[in-house]
């Protein structure tokens, strides 16, 4: 019998993996880039999730890199592109130490200056991360802007993203037909979801929470399993300002997270040069994030409009 | 002994032997590559030891029988459960390759420290000092942990022959 058992473990061990596999991963880890990682912090509304969820999740740190220093909380602003060069989504969220996240929707219709805030963008990152800085007296350390256009292909990665509705929706302009209730959305079904603002009872400002809830949403169904895959296709549509060290950056974060969401209070809507807007609030913005990022973020009710 | 010449001499039995002992070749490859990523943070005490293939190897093992892992190890012990069920009624008694299989199958799915006591008698060719310099315990407990994964191999196998009997 001991041969056989012999002849079994050794059929066992042929299973072994390329060592050349292992190599690589052993000098990319030199290089402390595991995996091309993503860029993954990144992206929209649901960049941050994505990121400090999807990062851990793939490089899987053990205590692999005892030498990654301690984290500090960043502020990252997160810029949500649809097909034009105006910013559909804007949010700023803070990354604590602890793996938390915080994030702050920023209606995009907010006046600034002479012009609605997602005018600046296509004008100048600059000048976006400027204006916000100003707006919510709060230092961006950090941008990343990604192509919305990849979320329908993101959800149907991870098997559709569990959203909820109050009411029944149709809008014809983003291809919208949503029953109430509880409900998966992936592929086109999810850009609609996240692009429909006609026929809201408060158009945009409802579509922010719609990208909040499908952030949350796409949050939960991260796990390991699809997080490369996740990663590749994130990874795809993301810039990032330059001298960001994005993967120094997620593989501080052990994850799971815990991301709470909420949106800036604006003042009265205005007729601005750029069309109707939404007054900004400085005052009030500034105390909110404070409060928001001081630790008084409070998790949101599950089911949107 | 450099790092770098370790990895270049010992890698690959490095990772034959963790995917014996784990039955996953996935598991086994995560672990191979944080062992060897911690192994070079401390390499200048590693390398300068009598056996520092022994050293990681007990680092590997420590790995996977360490709570970290218990719960992939248990998801893949019961899939293998379920195929050593399956084995050996359709299993065609003439053929070696079936009883080499089947034989794997009831290895997975021995208790852990049974089956990396086993793989380092028959795999390592390590001798019951050794075995137990890299399972962390008394010599007497390797021989047990030994002779009690025999027997259950053993009784396998009896009723192994003793089903095909009736059946050929």
């Amino acid at each position: 019998m001991n041969d056989l058992i012999r002849q079994a473990i050794a059929a066992e061990a042929e299973e072994r993996v390329d060592s050349r596999t292992v190599l690589a991963g052993l000098h990319k880890a030199e290089k402390r880039k595991p995996f091309g990682l993503i860029v993954g912090v990144a992206t929209l509304t649901a960049a941050a999730a994505v990121a400090a969820v999807v990062v851990p999740a793939t490089i899987k740190k053990t205590d692999a890199s005892p030498a990654a220093p301690p984290a500090a909380s960043q502020n990252v602003l997160l810029i949500g592109t649809d097909d034009s060069e105006f910013t559909d989504a804007l949010v700023l969220a803070r990354f604590d130490a602890d793996g938390s996240v915080s994030a702050v929707s920023l209606p995009r219709d907010l006046q600034v200056g002479e012009e609605k805030i997602n005018r600046l963008y296509g004008q100048a990152p600059e000048k976006l991360t400027g204006a916000v800085e100003q707006l919510t007296g709060v230092e961006v350390d950090h941008y990343a802007a990604v192509d919305m256009g990849g979320f329908g292909r993101i959800a149907q990665i991870v098997g559709g993203v569990e959203v909820c509705l109050l009411a029944a929706t149709e809008d014809e302009r983003s291809g919208a037909s949503f029953p109430a209730g509880r409900q998966t959305v992936e592929g086109d079904r999810a850009l609609a979801f996240l692009r429909q603002r006609m026929g809201l009872p408060h158009g945009d400002l409802d579509r922010v929470k719609r990208h909040q809830a499908f952030l949350t949403g796409l949050a939960a169904k991260i796990n390991k399993d699809n997080a490369v895959a996740l990663a590749a296709e994130v990874g795809r549509s993301v810039r990032v300002d330059e001298g960001w060290d994005v993967l120094a950056f997620a593989q501080r974060f052990q994850g799971p997270v815990e991301i709470v969401t909420g949106t800036l209070p604006v003042g009265a809507p205005v007729d601005g040069p750029a069309g109707q807007a939404l007054q900004a609030d400085p005052g009030a913005s500034r105390q909110f994030v404070a409060d928001w990022f001081g630790g008084k973020a409070t998790p949101q009710d599950g089911c949107v409009r | 002994m450099g790092f770098d010449q370790f990895v270049a001499e010992r890698l690959d039995r490095l990772l034959g032997y963790a995917t014996a002992i784990t039955c996953d070749k996935h598991l086994a490859q995560d672990i191979v590559q944080n062992v060897l990523m911690r192994a070079q943070g401390k390499w200048e005490r590693i390398g300068a030891m009598d056996a520092p293939y022994l050293y990681v190897k007990r680092m590997v093992t420590n790995d996977y029988l360490s709570w970290r892992h218990r719960k992939a190890a248990r998801e893949i012990a019961v899939e293998r459960a379920e195929l050593a069920r399956h084995v050996p009624s359709t299993a065609d008694p003439a053929d070696a390759h079936a009883e080499r299989e089947a034989m794997r199958a009831r290895i997975a799915v021995l208790p852990r420290k049974q089956r990396a006591a086993l793989v380092l008698r028959f795999y390592e060719d390590c001798t019951d000092v050794e075995i137990a310099q890299v399972l962390g315990c008394a010599e007497s407990t390797v021989r047990s942990q030994l002779s009690r994964a025999l027997q259950t191999l053993r009784a396998h196998e009896l009723a192994r022959s003793a089903t095909l009997g009736v059946h050929s």
